[in-house]
């Protein structure tokens, strides 16, 4: 029983996936800390980790086409087994998307507008992702050519701006970072970027051919992984070793564009995409929370609950961190390891019982 | 706190009449349900009442309790 | 029903985007601060903060129509013991907050600068509205007079000043160091910040300001002075030199040659040898062209060329040899040394290096290759002289 009724094809999937991971951009500003200038490094070995987890996802979903998590998890673990594994898959949509939306409050009331409460930008910003959620998956994915393509132009065109700033002897020396901090710094982007994308497992079910995803999801991840490098890239080489002072290194990276006095103060360029980012992968986000919770309530569709839904993640917002600083050190500890069995085993190990216990049957029955 | 109650009693004249004409019974209750839920959130944090977060006792969980932590970065 | 129920939450959505405008700042509320200047205040703790403020009224009317003694600007001047509450202080004087986004120029006396500018450092780094491209000066005497010294030809002394530092490149005896230079030097352990000086000039009726040479920091307290020469010297080393003038004695010794640098481009290799002796091998490129001799020779021939061309790459090494020679007095590595040895050697950097690399900067050899091109003599072939076909 499905709850959602439109369909997308696999390439309007590939640019749902990339603006997906575009959408945490910002975030390679959390891994500065402890990667300094191998951010880079991290990157690269972030696509290489999270490229077999998202294949998992992606295999579980072409295992059982049409379906979506919430319904996989009954058929696999049986029926309350299954809702408690759903639970889990619930509990974490529900505070991603409260993190993404603190993450564009936080970014408006430090840099855009100091005066005004952040309640309301995490009001605003949460209403306009239910009125996205509401109109459907169908309009969001279309949406996403246009956000990926001017995502990317705007990101190459800073770069540009900035490269006769950079020097490129601040990558220098290399592997001067200790291991573990390089570990915890692959964690976080693994986990934040490319792994929140489990809850493409809830979009999976409105594909309209499920047989070629895993090609498209997966350059999908590598396209996003580039965007996330050339930030990583971009903020290194122009900031050297004050990277890890500032509170957000796009932002003081893109200060510094000075060409000719008069483009200056570029940096509401990456306010603006920054919000257009997280707007589509929180709506995605959201759609992925309404729709689990419709499933695992078994109702026929999930508008009605829709705006209590995000209400209640509003308040979420509001108060699951007292500051910014709170935000940066929980996300680096804690924010990562609640969701690490979720994120890295659970969709592996659904998989994998599946294909102890042979399931679907369907498959069987077409066989025979 | 006024906006509060003028925002909740908007949407539920808006989205409660359809419901109950077409008779869905389950979709009513969740959303009577988490209306509630939502309801009540609102209240307490436009009254200045503190809520927990659920950070908080999942910080606790796994920094003290199972002692899941990274080293600080130099 | 519905419907007045969703109209009136339109409405209220409509309303709730309002909330956006309290920041709004009406352009006649705001001070616009071109230029900040901070001085020792007389109780030891508290610093003088003088805040240059536009005054947009009598913008482009001094000295053509309106009142000679108004100014288009205006040095608002308070106390306090930080950055910050100095700034807010002003608002007991002007009815608006200052209006940062346009300060171009942050100017320390040189009492502060030698106490330490980590405190009043820190403001202009985590302000919003403040530029990372603004410079950095010291001031010789008061940061307050510098910023009152009427510049002849430019309305705004901050905008004057700025301007000085920008075009460095003419003399290359100064070094425009941002905000966010300066800091990236401050936050390396090796390097040693740097910042040109200014200082107020009277001539006859007029104060003017001059930019020259450069303020040598330990950490943040200022501890040294580079003059024009060692400036230009570390310059050349740091790939900074833009042009200038370069006066090389002529071969016969009678006089001087001056030339004017076309291009220049310096290289560093940095080399730790086995014995753990460690030597910077120093390439400069040089281009200059003839633009002035003081003597009756004739230059122009090529074997006279080789010869100047060695005189003019002797200068050079003089200059860098200076600016080394200065800074190894105070163990000051001003020219990133230690970090270009980080970057290359990674491993003796952190278990030999790091430590004493202080003393172990005084111990450094050069290795200094300039190759120097003299590419035209301008408009004069041979000099003027009455000595015709000698």
């Amino acid at each position: 029983m499905n709850v959602e009724r439109g369909k997308i094809n696999v390439t309007q999937l590939f640019f749902c996936v990339t603006g997906f991971v575009e959408g945490s951009v910002l975030l390679v500003n959390f891994a500065v800390d402890m990667t300094k200038s191998q951010t880079w490094m991290a990157v690269l070995a972030s696509i290489a980790v999270a490229i077999p987890v998202i294949y998992s996802y992606v295999a579980l979903a072409t295992r059982f086409p049409g379906l979506n998590v919430i319904q996989i998890n009954d058929i696999v673990y049986g029926p309350i087994l299954g809702k408690l594994i759903s639970l889990y898959y619930i509990f974490f949509f529900a505070l991603t998307f409260s993190f993404n939306n603190r993450d564009i409050g936080e970014l408006y009331k430090i840099f855009i507008m100091p005066d005004a409460p952040m309640i309301f930008f995490l009001a605003a910003f949460a209403v306009t992702c239910a009125y996205a959620v509401h109109k459907g998956l169908e309009p969001l994915a279309r949406v996403s050519h246009i956000i990926v393509a001017i995502s990317f132009t705007v990101m190459l065109l800073i770069f540009l701006l900035l490269i006769d700033i950079m020097d490129f002897s601040n990558f220098l020396p290399l592997f001067d970072v200790p291991l573990i901090s390089f570990i915890h710094s692959v964690h976080v982007i693994t986990a934040i970027p490319f792994c929140e994308s489990i809850a493409f497992l809830m979009i999976f079910g409105s594909l309209d051919k499920t047989e070629k995803a895993a090609k498209y999801v997966i350059w999908g991840l590598i396209s996003g992984g580039f965007i996330l490098l050339n930030v990583a890239v971009r903020n290194t080489a122009v900031l050297g070793n004050t990277e890890t002072i500032w509170t957000s290194t796009s932002f003081e990276s893109t200060r510094l564009i000075d060409i000719g006095t008069v483009l200056t103060r570029m940096d509401l360029w990456v306010g603006v995409i920054q919000t257009i980012l997280i707007f589509f992968k929180a709506s995605l986000l959201l759609y992925a929370l309404a729709t689990s919770v419709a499933q695992i309530l078994g109702l026929k569709s999930y508008l009605p609950i829709l705006l209590p839904l995000t209400a209640i993640e509003v308040i979420l917002s509001a108060t699951v961190y007292q500051s910014p600083v709170d935000h940066a050190m929980t996300t680096q500890n804690a924010g990562i390891f609640y969701s690490t069995p979720l994120l890295y085993f659970t969709p592996a190990i659904t998989l994998l019982i599946a294909v102890i216990r042979k399931l679907p049957k369907s498959k069987r029955r077409k066989r025979s | 706190m006024i906006y509060v109650l003028t925002i909740y009693t908007l949407v539920a004249i808006i989205n409660l009449p359809p419901l109950i004409k077409n008779g869905q019974k389950r979709e009513l209750f969740a959303f009577i349900a988490f209306f509630i839920v939502a309801f009540v959130l609102s209240l307490l944090y436009a009254m200045d009442i503190e809520i927990p977060s659920p950070m908080e006792g999942l910080k606790y969980l796994i920094e003290d309790f199972m002692g899941l932590k990274y080293p600080e970065p130099k | 029903m519905k419907n007045t129920a969703v109209k009136i939450a339109t409405i209220l959505l409509m309303i709730t985007l309002l909330f956006g405008c309290l920041d709004g700042r009406e352009l006649s509320e705001l001070e616009i601060v071109i230029g900040i200047g901070i001085d020792s205040a007389d109780d030891p703790d508290s610093i003088k903060l003088t805040a240059q403020v536009v005054n947009v009224s009598q913008l482009g009317l001094s000295g053509s129509g309106g009142d000679p003694d108004s100014k288009p600007y205006w040095n608002a001047a308070t106390t306090g013991t930080t950055i910050f509450e100095a700034i807010r202080q002003i608002t007991h004087k002007t009815g608006n907050r200052l209006f940062v986004p346009h300060c171009e120029v942050v100017i320390y006396s040189k009492d502060v600068a030698k106490q330490g500018l980590y405190k009043h450092l820190d403001f202009f780094l985590r302000a919003i509205e403040m530029r990372l491209t603004s410079f950095i000066l010291i001031a010789e005497g008061k940061a307050g007079e510098v910023l009152d010294a009427k510049p002849q030809t430019e309305e705004l002394p901050a905008v004057n000043i700025y301007n000085l530092v920008k075009s460095y490149g003419f003399t290359s005896h100064l070094y425009d160091v941002t905000l966010k230079e300066f800091s990236s030097r401050l936050i390396s352990e090796a390097t040693a910040p740097v910042a040109p000086l200014i200082k107020v000039v009277q001539e006859g009726e007029n104060k003017d300001v001059q930019v020259m040479g450069l303020a040598v920091f330990k950490e943040d307290k200022m501890i040294d002075e580079l003059n024009m020469d060692e400036t230009r010297g570390l310059l050349w080393v740091i790939n900074e030199v833009k042009s200038g003038v370069l006066i090389v004695p002529t071969p016969e010794e009678s006089g001087v040659a001056v030339f004017e640098i076309e291009t220049a481009k310096g290289k560093v290799k940095p080399e730790i040898t086995d014995d753990g002796k460690i030597i910077m091998h120093i390439d400069i490129k040089l281009q200059a062209n003839l633009s002035e001799q003081t003597t009756a020779e004739k230059l122009a021939r090529p074997e006279i060329f080789e010869k100047l061309q060695d005189n003019m790459s002797e200068v050079v090494v003089q200059e860098i040899m200076s600016a080394y020679e200065k800074s190894s007095k105070t163990g000051s590595d001003i020219f990133g040394f230690g970090d270009m040895i980080h970057k290359k050697y990674n491993k003796k950097w952190h278990e030999q290096l790091e430590e004493d690399w202080e003393e172990i900067y005084k111990t450094i050899e050069f290795d200094i290759k300039v190759d120097s091109k003299i590419t035209k003599t301008n408009l004069l072939k041979n000099p003027v002289t009455q000595k015709l076909g000698g």
